[in-house]
């Protein structure tokens, strides 16, 4: 966690060291129907943007059905696919999101 | 002011005399929070164990890990990214080396790629915060991937109540009437 | 300011009173740990003989990373290397913190150029101890930061108010500047008064800067815990799957050199001057090298991917906007920590001054307001709040 963390406070965390403010910057996305379209949001928990980083639309087949990137709003907006999908925000491995299409609103 | 408001009660005089020293009691403070701080530090650094509560010892595939509770809290919010809950991770045997990375998720990964919050540190000891969104049922799964250097991939899944009582506990007291 | 009627500066002072009055035992403990927290680490080196450095001979010359990391394998089997500390100051050892097989972490001192382990941070450390009292209280980070951060940097309100009050209240200070006085033989209310006032116009620089500094460690808690951010960091970086390599049975992971990554970042930054290196983590995660290039307020960062030795992501004083230049200058300039041991002095002894500022202030306000009492009861009339500088 220290690299997350000593990015979320930059040199604060140098002279504070370990073993004391536990502030890592962890990743969110929450998606939204818009009609046809699909708006997510995508982030880090102190509020650093997601600009940038990979969002990609994937079928429950494994198959990327549409792949993006967050622009400087830190928002993908795609077409809602048919069939059974989910959304992955994709910083790295082991920084990712996974929002199934049941669960956007 | 007149002379009659001198003559008061002791505990009136008290306060008139101590009244502007009482902020030296803040220093009560850090006095009480002294062991807490420094059990805090023993946690963090691990002289204190893997974790707040061990959960026990676990086989994912032909690896050996030990897994435990970072602390006793429900999930603390953490701003947009909702409630998260610290794990640590201690791999053993074999598994220190052939190893490359393991991760924690509620439910089961369906990639590699979407297998969670990865964890961070040492192979001795190594902390990842999950996410347990407020809609989590308190029935969930916790899955634990491993990957290792050759490439493979191997998942183990453990109840939400075994991995954190206190998570499912919060989660039940949350969702309250709510199937 | 000096025309103005007698009521408006009975005013003023009333307010500069009654600021810090009834905290100011408060202030005095945060001046006062935070006084010691400045040079906290000078005096850890005169007390643990283990932090110096120690050169075995006047020409020795140090160790590389890796030498000093394959020094600390061999004294320590099966340790890991989390991250090396090397101070500005030349006269302190290595820190490198180390993962030891039964899952604590170490914070070894480590000669840096003989590679010996001279000692090990105990549970107590001065250092961090001194600074966790004085800037959060000892109270828990959970979510966000401490209550006691929230309380400690939230003086810096009544702070900075006691300064423009102060300043306001004191007619003509400047002739001060020239003319000090410090009455020692005419009472003691007398005395602290004096005292106040002259501490009080040497460290009004210092006092600007403790808390005006002091006042952004509280905006940044807010910012911070509400998850707004200034930052045009953006998101962190990580290491692609496929750089890391994959490995037939039997074969060890790879180890990331520490000097290749520095030279690395130094080929991009000649002058960058490593103070922390982060080691890898997690097999996704960047060799970090942080350290002070030009600008001596604000540390750069490198991120070097230890398996191909790129430097991937970098961030550096000119990518900083405007406003993270300033709010980043922040502490740096409440602490002092950026030049050496002479600064550290100077921090220290107005550290001390302002530490003295609230007992004074103190003594004042009891000693004028026992007279007072005294001179309530036996009828006589009270003295003016201020006495004027009437010379």
């Amino acid at each position: 966690m220290t690299a997350l963390r000593a990015l979320a406070l930059g040199a604060l965390i140098v002279a504070l060291s370990p073993a004391t403010p536990a502030l890592a910057h962890y990743p969110f996305c929450s998606c939204e129907k818009h009609g046809e379209m699909i708006r997510c949001k995508g982030g880090f928990s102190d509020g650093t943007s997601a600009e940038g980083v990979k969002l990609d639309v994937i079928g429950y087949d494994e198959a990327v059905l549409i792949p993006g990137k967050f622009g400087k709003d830190s928002v993908v907006e795609f077409r809602s696919p048919p069939g059974d999908f989910y959304v992955l925000f994709d910083a790295g491995p082991g920084h990712v999101v996974e929002v199934d299409h049941n669960d956007i609103p | 002011m007149s002379a009659a408001t001198l003559d008061r009660s002791a505990a009136s005089r008290f306060w008139r005399r101590w009244r502007f020293h009482l902020s030296a009691l803040v220093v009560l403070v850090p006095i009480a929070l002294t062991p807490l701080y420094f059990r805090q530090l023993a946690l963090e650094n691990g002289t204190a164990g893997l974790g707040a509560r061990e959960i026990g010892e676990r086989k994912v595939g032909p690896w050996s890990v030990r897994l435990a509770e970072f602390d006793l809290l429900p999930p603390q919010v953490q701003g947009p990214a909702g409630p998260v809950k610290q794990f640590t991770l201690a791999l053993a045997g074999a598994g220190v080396t052939e190893v490359r990375a393991a991760y924690l998720k509620i439910g089961k990964p369906r990639s590699l790629r979407a297998a969670g919050s990865i964890f961070f540190g040492s192979p001795y000891r190594q902390t990842a915060g999950l996410p347990i969104p407020e809609r989590t049922s308190p029935d969930a799964e916790v899955w634990l991937t491993l990957e290792g250097w050759d490439g493979s991939m191997q998942t183990q899944a453990l109840p939400l109540a075994e991995a954190s009582p206190v998570a499912a506990d919060w989660l039940r007291s949350r969702n309250g009437g709510k199937p | 300011m000096a025309k103005k009627g007698g009521s408006s500066a009975r005013i003023w002072f009333l307010v500069h009173s009654w600021l810090a009055l009834p905290i100011w035992a408060f202030v005095f403990f945060v001046c006062l740990t935070g006084t010691i927290a400045t040079v906290s680490q000078e005096i850890v080196w005169l007390a643990n003989p283990a932090v110096r450095a120690n050169p075995p001979s006047a020409d020795a010359t140090p160790l590389g990373y890796d030498a000093a990391l394959a020094a600390v394998e061999r004294q320590r089997p099966g340790a890991i290397p989390l991250q090396i500390v090397r101070s500005v100051k030349s006269q302190y050892a290595l820190q490198i913190d180390v993962a030891q097989p039964d899952g604590a972490t170490a914070t070894l001192f480590v000669n840096p150029f003989t590679g010996e382990i001279q000692g090990q941070q105990g549970a107590f450390d001065f250092q961090q101890f001194t600074r966790a009292l004085h800037g959060w209280l000892l109270t828990p980070f959970t979510s966000g930061f401490a209550i006691g951060w929230y309380v400690v940097s939230a003086m810096s309100i009544p702070l900075l108010g006691s300064l423009i009050t102060g300043v306001v209240v004191y007619k003509k200070f400047w002739r001060a500047y020239l003319n000090p006085r410090l009455r020692i033989s005419k009472g003691s209310r007398i005395f602290w008064g004096d005292l106040h006032r002259l501490v009080g116009i040497w460290s009004i620089p210092f006092i600007a800067i403790i808390s005006v500094t002091a006042g952004w460690f509280l905006i940044q808690a807010i910012l911070f815990d509400n998850a707004i951010s200034i930052s045009t960091v953006g998101a962190p970086p990580i290491v692609a799957r496929e750089h890391a390599p994959t490995l037939k049975a039997g074969e060890t992971p790879p180890k990331p050199s520490v000097d290749r990554a520095v030279a690395a970042a130094k080929e991009r930054f000649p002058d960058l001057e490593p103070g922390l290196i982060e080691l890898p983590q997690n097999a996704f995660n960047h060799v970090m090298i942080w350290g002070r290039g030009g600008y001596p307020l604000i540390f750069e960062q490198a991120a070097v991917n230890p398996y191909t030795y790129d430097v991937e992501w970098t961030r550096r004083v000119s990518d900083r906007s405007a406003l993270e230049l300033v709010t980043e200058s922040m502490r740096p300039l409440h602490v002092g920590d950026f030049v050496g041991l002479s600064l550290k002095l100077v921090y220290f002894l107005f550290g001390a001054m302002l530490t003295a500022m609230s007992l004074s202030g103190m003594m004042v306000w009891t000693r004028r307001t026992a007279q007072a009492t005294v001179a309530v009861a036996r009828g006589r009339p009270v003295p003016a709040p201020f006495p004027e500088p009437a010379e």
